[in-house]
């Protein structure tokens, strides 16, 4: 018998209505395929009814991408293989894997691959549920982007299922597609395409020699002026080397450290983690990829003596080397998004209206002391709490109001749209990281160009003229 | 001032459950080491005892060189020296041969008021290295401490776990604990010290340094633990699933819970 594949809504389905936005979605029916031919089967039977679908990957986005409008929801859970490893003979290294293997998963499998040295592949928004379809569709890029770049620079190859049931193996650099009078990789238009062109079954993804040595190094500050004067050094300074990079430089800020702080017990990979001072107001997270170790000493001793000189005690200051410790790092710079996420899932339960107030804003050229100051300053005269953390590079924070009722949360989303607007007209990146989905909507229509949305109109128009997926993504329905 | 030894082992980080089919040897070339978790509670709870009343904290591992990784580790917590117990003959030791070791390099280093352990090793996992160590040194041995409730000249005070009750000890020393995890969050390695730590001097301790030269005491040649076979446990994976709304699932998990107890 051949076994059901699609199964109507029912209670038991209602978290596949939501991802880590907390935007709470609809829709009829879903399913968990676990093959190409299944996806063919469900997708076949949903146009001749046109029903759109929506596809999910491991429903960890924040802007609600993954989240159902209406219509059937396709589940890309179960498609987590691995397919093929590749060796060229110039000595890169490809794994092709089915898109719904998780980043968890994915490490494990390249920790089992036979290879004489050590690989990873970079993309690493710290989430390890998320996976890796998902990744690709937000381009998502993570703490190491600083170095590494986003997400589209470790994948190098896709099959797509389109509406029409048609299959195609895409490689980058073989198809270019006209885009705003230049050309595009046909690839990127998958990549960052938040599931609105086409399901991605299989990713080729480039994966990369494994740094011999990681350090990670939380300095912690007490006054606002020396990390700000911190922060702006780093970038002015250039550290890096040839055999050693800085790879990350994270910001968290009191608010974050103290519901970091408040949640700590109940988290398990935090509990381990020793409490961070009261008297800090903040704190940089730092993290260093290296080839040799003496290079990357080196660049640690720059750092601590730049940190004291801006009066961060290196006495007081964490520093981790090795996988397994830098993992509890990342867990803490994890549990800073992660809180704030569960600070709205608790609000949600007085005031269902509340969704996430998180920016994804980044401005270029400007002092990380200016930009901080001018959220703060905000902030505080709306008379509204918030958590600031994120990438120092760039300028790019996540401000995540953390609003106690219906009113803060309309006065909250009136800042973001203010602030989308000025980052907009000083020409900075509204929407960096997390993708547009539905949250970010309104934002993304008022700051982007006419040009640009016409231009994405025309390809969604191109590549799914039957609006098959994702409806309500990015551009209006 | 207050003599304090800590023993503390370099373990695989995690085993990937890759065994040797034949020889059932668990396989650890090419994975990351690192320093025992459960031994980072017994460091710190030195590290405590030397901010509350001063003390000497030094470092005893037993292993390959390489194992010079977890001193550095506990050199940048803030210990003051090291011992790398290390020899060709040391190795394939089992708990006698492990702990015997142990007890002669930190003869040869100083008369310890206080010697700590961890709970257990994540690999060997016996837990009985502690008790070995204590019994050659004939000095009494405190297990499951929780809590160090006072430092006295000549005692020290701690709390015991027992299945049902908290004994509170008061032990002469020299003496040896193994604490609990729950003791102390162990704190984090700091940068300066860190940065400090590689150039810090490490000891290593071997045959010919010890006390008792004879090599057959040492190592596989001393270890009485014969391992016939390694196999991995056989499971009954039993998996039943149900299907119930969210306050009958509830009262479903309890009742199970509850039968499990009885
Ligand atoms: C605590 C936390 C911290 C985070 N930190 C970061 C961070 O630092 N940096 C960062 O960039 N992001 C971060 N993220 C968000 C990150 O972008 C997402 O976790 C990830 O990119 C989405 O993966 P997913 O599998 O959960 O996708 P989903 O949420 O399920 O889907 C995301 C989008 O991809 C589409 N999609 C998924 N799979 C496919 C497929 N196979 N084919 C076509 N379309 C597909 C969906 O339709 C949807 O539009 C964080 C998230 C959380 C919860
Ligand atoms: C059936 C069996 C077969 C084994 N086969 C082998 C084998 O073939 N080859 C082999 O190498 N090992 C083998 N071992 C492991 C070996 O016996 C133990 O690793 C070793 O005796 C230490 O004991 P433990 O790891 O159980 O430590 P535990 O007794 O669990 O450790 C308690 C505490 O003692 C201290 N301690 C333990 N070991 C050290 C150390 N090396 N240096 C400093 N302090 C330490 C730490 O404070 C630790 O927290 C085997 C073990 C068993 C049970």
């Amino acid at each position: 018998m051949k076994r059901q594949l699609i199964y109507p809504m029912e209670e038991k389905y209602q978290e596949y209505l939501s991802d880590e936005s907390k935007m709470m979605g609809k829709a009829n029916s879903i399913s968990f395929p676990q093959s190409e031919e299944e996806i063919l089967e469900i997708i076949t039977k949903m146009r001749k009814s046109h029903i759109p679908i929506t596809v999910q990957g491991g429903k960890t986005g924040i802007t609600g991408c993954a989240v159902p409008s209406k219509g059937h929801i396709l589940n890309l859970s179960n498609m987590n293989r691995v397919k093929e490893f590749i060796k060229t003979d110039e000595g890169n290294t490809f794994l092709r894997v089915e898109s719904g293997i998780t980043l968890l998963e994915l490490k494990k499998e390249i920790r089992r691959l036979k290879n004489q040295e050590a690989l990873f592949w970079p993309p690493d928004p710290t989430e390890s549920s998320a996976t890796v379809g998902g990744i690709a569709s937000c381009n998502a890029r993570g703490i190491s982007s600083y170095l590494y770049g986003d997400t589209r620079k470790y994948i190098e190859g896709a099959r797509v299922i389109h509406f029409d049931g048609t299959i195609k193996d895409i490689r980058r650099g073989e198809i270019a597609i006209p885009f705003l009078g230049f050309e595009k990789d046909l690839l990127d238009l998958y990549i960052g395409g938040e599931g609105m062109f086409g399901i991605l079954t299989e990713l080729t993804l480039k994966l990369q020699p494994k740094p011999k040595e990681i350090w990670g190094i939380s300095f912690f500050f007490e006054k606002k002026e020396d990390v700000f004067d911190f922060a702006d050094s780093l970038i002015r300074e250039n550290l890096q080397g040839e055999k050693a990079n800085l790879a990350a430089i994270e910001y968290i800020d009191k608010v974050t450290m103290d519901e970091i702080q408040k949640r700590k017990a109940f988290m398990t990979k935090l509990k381990e983690l020793p409490d961070i001072a009261p008297e800090f107001c903040a704190m940089v997270y730092i993290e260093i990829h290296g080839w040799e170790e003496e290079a990357l000493e080196g660049i640690a001793e720059v750092l601590m003596e730049m940190a004291e000189n801006c009066n961060s005690d290196s006495n007081r200051a964490w520093a981790l080397s090795g996988d397994t410790d830098i993992e509890k790092m990342k867990n803490l710079r994890h549990g800073a998004a992660e809180c704030t996420n569960l600070f709205i899932e608790k609000i949600r339960l007085k005031e269902p209206r509340i969704t996430k107030l998180g920016t994804d804003m980044s401005l270029e050229g400007e002092s990380f002391k200016s930009v901080i100051t001018k959220y703060e300053t905000d902030i505080e005269n709306e008379g509204l709490r918030a958590c600031i953390f994120g990438h120092v590079g760039g300028n790019h924070l996540h401000v995540n109001i953390l609003p106690e009722n219906y009113e803060e949360y309309e006065k909250g989303r009136r800042l973001l749209k203010k602030w989308a607007k000025e980052i907009g007209e000083k020409k900075g990146k509204v929407v960096t990281e997390h993708g547009v989905g539905k949250l970010k909507k309104s934002i993304f229509l008022q700051t982007a160009s006419r040009d640009y949305i016409e231009e994405l109109e025309r390809l969604k128009n191109t590549y799914d003229p039957i609006k098959m997926w994702n409806p309500g993504n990015m551009i209006e329905e | 001032m207050m003599k304090i030894a800590v023993c503390i082992k370099q373990v695989p980080a995690y085993s990937d459950g890759m065994m040797d089919p034949k020889t059932g040897v668990m396989l650890r070339d090419g994975l990351e080491s690192i320093l025992n978790v459960y031994d980072l509670p017994a460091i710190e709870t030195a590290l405590k005892i030397k901010e509350e009343v001063g003390a000497d904290v030094h470092i005893f591992t037993m292993g390959p060189s390489k194992a010079s990784a977890v001193i550095r580790e506990a050199y940048s917590m803030g210990a003051d020296r090291g011992y790398l117990i290390s020899d060709k003959s040391f190795s394939g030791a089992d708990v006698l041969a492990t702990s015997y070791a142990l007890t002669q390099g930190m003869k040869l280093v100083e008369d310890y008021d206080l010697i700590l352990c961890g709970k257990q090793t994540t690999d060997g996992d016996t837990a009985q290295v502690s008790g070995a160590i204590a019994k050659w040194l004939k000095i009494p041995h405190v297990n499951w401490v929780t809590k160090i409730v006072g430092i006295e000249k000549d005692s020290i005070t701690v709390s015991q776990m027992m299945e049902e009750e908290i004994v509170t000890l008061k032990i002469p020393y020299p003496c040896l604990l193994s604490v609990e995890p729950s003791i102390f969050i162990p704190r984090l390695p700091s940068l300066k010290l860190k940065i400090g730590s590689k150039k810090k001097k490490i000891e290593v301790l071997s045959l010919v340094d010890m006390e008792d030269k004879e090599e057959g005491n040492y190592g596989l040649a001393g270890s009485p633990t014969k391992v016939e076979r390694i196999f991995p446990v056989h499971r009954t994976e039993q998996q039943k699933i149900i299907e119930k709304d969210s306050r009958e699932a509830a009262k479903y998990i309890l009742e199970v819970i509850e039968n499990i107890n009885k």
